[in-house]
């Protein structure tokens, strides 16, 4: 520790080396923060819903295949059925040129509040959704993106039913990465009765168990229910449900990783050019301290300390700019419909630590070849080259 | 009078680690920007390709797109008789109504997507130009048949020639191969459409239909016609503008790759300046040598940043040499990557890195040699030649 | 061949100001072999700049082959040192990437000969200095005299009336030193060319027609040299 002035001091022999360095290293470790966001949010979506009790019943053939409204009941009889709601796409847009921004579902409100207990709605919120018609729930991600409030008034016109809808937000769904947007089955149902469409079929049923353990029981018991009927169901957690839901994204992670990857091994290669180039013109002084008397071992740790030195505060530098970086990605970017759970950019702490480390590691790695090798040169044969 | 181009070229090979060091960073770079650009274009280029500006697409009113629209029997028989529409080889119009449904299909992992399965009729192949049967034949009427486009093949469980195949709630036999040359038609599957819609139970058996237009005849008055007819609420619209609004939702993606790029890029200048700096600093009385031997200062800052501009052409060459087949190599262990998980239907790309791509990471390549070897080539110029053969 | 008339340098130094020289007014007769000499910091390689057209004086004026170089720019300087130049280092600074045959042409490139005339020049002015056999050689791969030898190839190739050489001793052992002072008395003696040295070598006096002395930037006159007779 005694030697860090002598380390930090070598980093300002040459500032402009190190600042270049340290800019490159700063903006790559940023990248590879900002990419590793887009699977880390893919795997804490999974991973919050592995706890729950949550599942999907959906028709076998396909969530575009509908099913009778009356499964909704025959669901919620089955014991250990805490309680059930049905989903039907909407498909509404607030503006028909963009399209579908974000996704939107017609839900029973009576029991949308025990099914989905764990997102944390205000009372508030639900009471409002209960008792008004047109009432609408609506996830952060999506509020904060429109910049609406409670009371707010929201037209969507469908794309898939001819109605034409206005909704009054009874409250958001508290999580930053949720887009999600839900209205009333009832709403919807009468509203298209007026447009002169029937429809009594719904898209998916969700439903809690009050046990774990008996997940896989009543999953069994459903499917069974309605097995050789005109809509055989297929049920799955909910965990399961969205992995399958969004596996055809695993092309692009994959693609994300080597990406990542790609952008390390960068930096690994800039640090390292660096610390040569540092070590080169050392060479002289180098042997020198060697005469005076210092061992090896401590100027090989010094070298690496400086490499690692440098590549940590810019890996912190980078790794605090992706704080701000995926801030404003998030907010501009908001959810993709190509990239669905990968977009949202959120920074987690976990995410900084791990890019601080990465930074750290590529210091002292890229530190150590090029040290070693000076460090162990003989002093007779260096000054001969030197001089 | 200019100095040899072998002067930056062989001071490049006189320091190897450096300059590959340098040459591996821009390489990296580039193949990072190019593969995943490569990924967006390639998604892009799917969709963009795919239709014809000559085919309308019909659908209902206020349905943004195939899947979601319904379209009336009635409509379909009327509409197909209106003026400017295209024979086919027998006379009929050459309009196609169609089904789409999207169904689960599984992957040999047990992934399951969304796959779009088009019920179409016997002129199907007649108004999509762009679509031939590569490998068997196409399907026969209510046989349930299915024929799978490019894409679709090799993808999924039993998805070959000759091979029965299960989804939506019934099996079909697979007795054609389509080709569309690389639009997204290749993700689809094409079945008989009433058999189609007796699986799906939709009691109106069309979402939409597709039209080609006659040669000479007005396109827009045809759109005119159809929209403004009230007995239908049916909205057309050009095939080729009708996919390039899918395309859009790609649009966002290319400003990820802008960013992406924009950061690499920028670190990689500094790598390329770091290196030339050192170079510089290490030549120093090389460069007062020149000069006092009557080279001038253009001639020393041309070849240092020739120097620059090398190092950054050889990691382009690197970097587009390795991403190349990367990409290829990777959509081929992947079989393929999936797109659309959200839009209900699966789009089966094939990560091929195309000139455009070329062109741009060409440029980013050009950027970096340019800006990173800008100010070291500037220093070395305005070394005054006594104060640099004094230090050396 | 060069004049200097009340030529003086001084420039900046952190905080001092460094009088390199003071009013210094000299004559260099056209074919004459001279050393410039004097202790540590008596601005001898500041006189030799000057007239080599590396540097501008603060004050007076310098003529060397009938131009006034005082007023010329940066790079007309560069095309005066083209055409009438010849330089020796004392660290040979030899372009390490290029052979001994390219080291030779490069002044050559200045000009509008072609590869062909380039060539035979080059391999003629390594003849002049014997090397001829190691023409395709590396500075890495030749001894420090042969490098300094192959930078007086360099020297002459162009055929200046002048050729300067700072310490071109400085980095030789005593047999490689005799040499290259001989060659440089050869180009004098069978080329009639102007030679001007800036050395501390006390072996240099011998070979040079005449010593010109300077001492804390002040010209303090000459004496004759050996001119290359043998002791």
């Amino acid at each position: 520790m005694k030697f860090f002035p002598f380390v930090w001091r070598n980093l300002l022999r040459n500032k402009l080396r190190s600042l270049l360095t340290g800019g490159a290293i700063m903006l790559a470790i940023a990248l590879v923060c900002i990419l590793r966001t887009m699977p880390a949010g893919f795997d804490n979506f999974l991973n919050d819903l592995a706890a729950n009790t949550r599942i999907s019943i959906h028709n076998t053939a396909g969530i575009v295949y509908s099913m009778p409204y009356a499964y909704l009941g025959r669901v919620r009889g089955v014991p250990g059925v805490d309680a059930a709601v049905s989903w039907t796409w909407f498909g509404g847009a607030v503006d028909k040129d963009k399209g579908v921004t974000f996704p939107n579902f017609a839900v029973d409100a009576d029991a949308i509040g025990v099914v989905f207990a764990d997102l944390g709605f205000e009372p508030e919120t639900l009471e409002h959704f209960r008792t008004h018609r047109d009432g609408a729930l609506v996830g952060r991600m999506t509020m904060k993106k429109y910049g609406w409030k409670r009371g707010d008034l929201v037209t969507l016109s469908s794309n898939v039913w001819p109605l034409v809808l206005t909704f009054r937000i009874s409250g958001e769904i508290p999580s930053d990465q949720d887009p999600r947007f839900w209205l009333r089955r009832e709403y919807f149902e009468e509203s298209l009765r007026e447009a002169g469409v029937t429809f009594d079929q719904v898209g998916m049923i969700w439903a809690r168990v009050d046990d774990p353990n008996r997940v896989p029981g009543v999953m069994s018991e459903i499917d069974a229910m309605f097995r050789n009927s005109e809509a055989e169901t297929a049920s799955e957690t909910e965990k399961s449900f969205f992995q399958n839901f969004f596996g055809s994204l695993q092309g692009l992670v994959t693609v994300i990783l080597i990406v990542t990857a790609l952008v390390t091994l960068c930096i690994v290669f800039i640090a390292a050019n660096t610390a040569s180039m540092a070590v080169r013109e050392r060479l002289r002084e180098l042997a020198v301290l060697k005469a005076i008397g210092f061992r090896w071992q401590l100027l090989f740790a010094t070298l690496v300390a400086e490499a690692a030195l440098l590549s940590s505060v810019a890996g912190g530098a980078g790794a605090l700019a992706s704080l701000g970086l995926t801030r404003g990605l998030g907010a501009a970017a908001g959810w993709n419909p190509q990239l669905g759970p990968l977009s949202g950019f959120v920074m987690t702490n976990v995410l900084l630590v791990q890019g601080l480390f990465l930074a750290f590691f590529i210091g002292i790695l890229s530190g150590v070849v090029p040290a070693f090798g000076a460090a162990r040169r003989s002093v007779a044969s260096t000054l001969r080259d030197v001089f | 009078m200019a100095l040899p181009f072998s002067y930056p070229l062989r001071s490049l090979a006189h320091r190897r680690l450096r300059t590959g060091l340098t040459v591996a960073v821009v390489a990296l770079v580039v193949i990072a920007t190019t593969l995943f650009l490569a990924l967006v274009s390639s998604l892009r280029r799917t969709l963009v390709s795919t239709g014809s500006e000559r085919n309308l697409i019909v659908l209902r009113k206020g349905s943004d797109n195939d899947g979601s629209s319904q379209i009336p029997l009635d409509a379909y028989q009327t509409v197909r008789f209106f003026d400017g529409i295209a024979k086919d080889a027998r006379g009929e119009p050459a309009v196609s109504p169609e089904l789409v449904v999207q169904p689960f299909f599984f992957r040999e992992d047990g992934g399951r997507e969304n796959v779009l399965v088009r019920g179409v009729e016997a002129q199907a192949l007649a108004v999509h130009d762009e679509a031939r049967i590569v490998e068997g034949r196409m399907i026969e009427p209510s046989q349930g048949e299915a024929v799978l486009g490019r894409g679709v093949a090799q993808r999924y469980a039993g998805a070959a020639l000759g091979k029965e195949m299960k989804f939506g709630r019934r099996t079909w036999k697979v007795v054609g191969i389509l080709d569309s040359g690389g639009s997204s038609f290749e993700s689809e599957v094409w079945v008989d459409a009433r058999d189609l819609a007796a699986d799906a139970k939709r009691p109106i058996p069309y979402s939409g239909m597709r039209i080609k237009v006659a040669d000479g005849a007005d396109r827009d008055a045809l759109i005119r016609r159809i929209g403004d007819d009230s007995r239908w609420a049916l909205d057309a619209k050009p095939e080729t503008e009708y996919y390039a609004k899918q395309a859009e939702s790609a649009q966002a993606l290319y400003g990820l790759v802008v960013g992406l790029a924009l950061l690499a890029g920028i670190g990689a200048v500094f790598g390329a300046t770091n290196t030339m700096y050192a170079a510089v600093q290490a030549r120093v009385a090389e460069i007062g040598t020149l000069r006092a031997l009557g080279f001038s200062s253009g001639a020393v800052l041309g070849a240092f940043l020739l120097e620059s501009v090398a190092i950054a052409a050889l990691g382009l060459v690197v970097g587009v040499g390795v991403a190349w087949p990367l990409g290829l190599g990777v959509s081929k262990a992947l079989g393929g990557i999936g797109f659309g998980a959200v839009t209900f239907s699966t789009n089966v790309i094939t990560l091929r890195v195309g000139a455009f791509d070329v062109a741009v990471a060409a440029m980013l390549a050009g950027t970096i040699g340019l800006a990173g070897g800008l100010a070291p080539a500037w220093r070395a110029a305005r070394l005054r030649p006594v104060e640099a053969l004094r230090k050396g | 061949m060069i004049e200097l008339r009340n030529v003086s340098r001084f420039y900046q130094r952190g905080a001092d100001d460094v009088h390199a020289l003071e009013n210094v007014s000299l004559e260099i007769p056209a074919g004459r072999f001279v050393a410039l000499m004097g202790p540590s910091g008596s601005g001898k390689s500041t006189l030799l700049n000057m007239l080599a057209g590396l540097d501008r004086p603060s004050d007076g004026q310098i003529s060397v082959a009938g131009r006034k170089l005082n007023d010329m720019s940066e790079d007309e300087l560069a095309e005066f040192r083209a055409a009438h130049m010849g330089f020796v280092f004392q660290f040979f600074n030899l372009i390490p990437v290029f052979s001994a045959r390219e080291n030779v042409e490069l002044p050559l490139l200045l000009t509008h000969l072609k590869k062909a005339e380039r060539r035979e020049r080059a391999d003629t002015a390594l003849r002049i200095v014997g090397l001829a056999e190691r023409a395709g050689h590396m500075p890495a791969q030749l001894s420090g005299g042969e490098q300094q030898r192959v930078a007086i190839a360099r020297a002459v190739v162009t055929d200046p009336e002048i050729v300067v050489g700072d310490e071109p001793t400085g980095d030789l052992d005593a047999k490689n030193a005799e040499e290259v002072l001989g060659l440089l008395r050869t180009l004098k003696q069978e080329f009639g060319k102007t030679v001007v040295i800036v050395t501390h070598d006390p072996r240099a006096e011998r070979y040079v027609d005449e010593v010109y002395l300077l001492d804390k930037g002040v010209f303090m006159g000459s004496r004759p040299g050996g001119g290359g007779a043998r002791s």
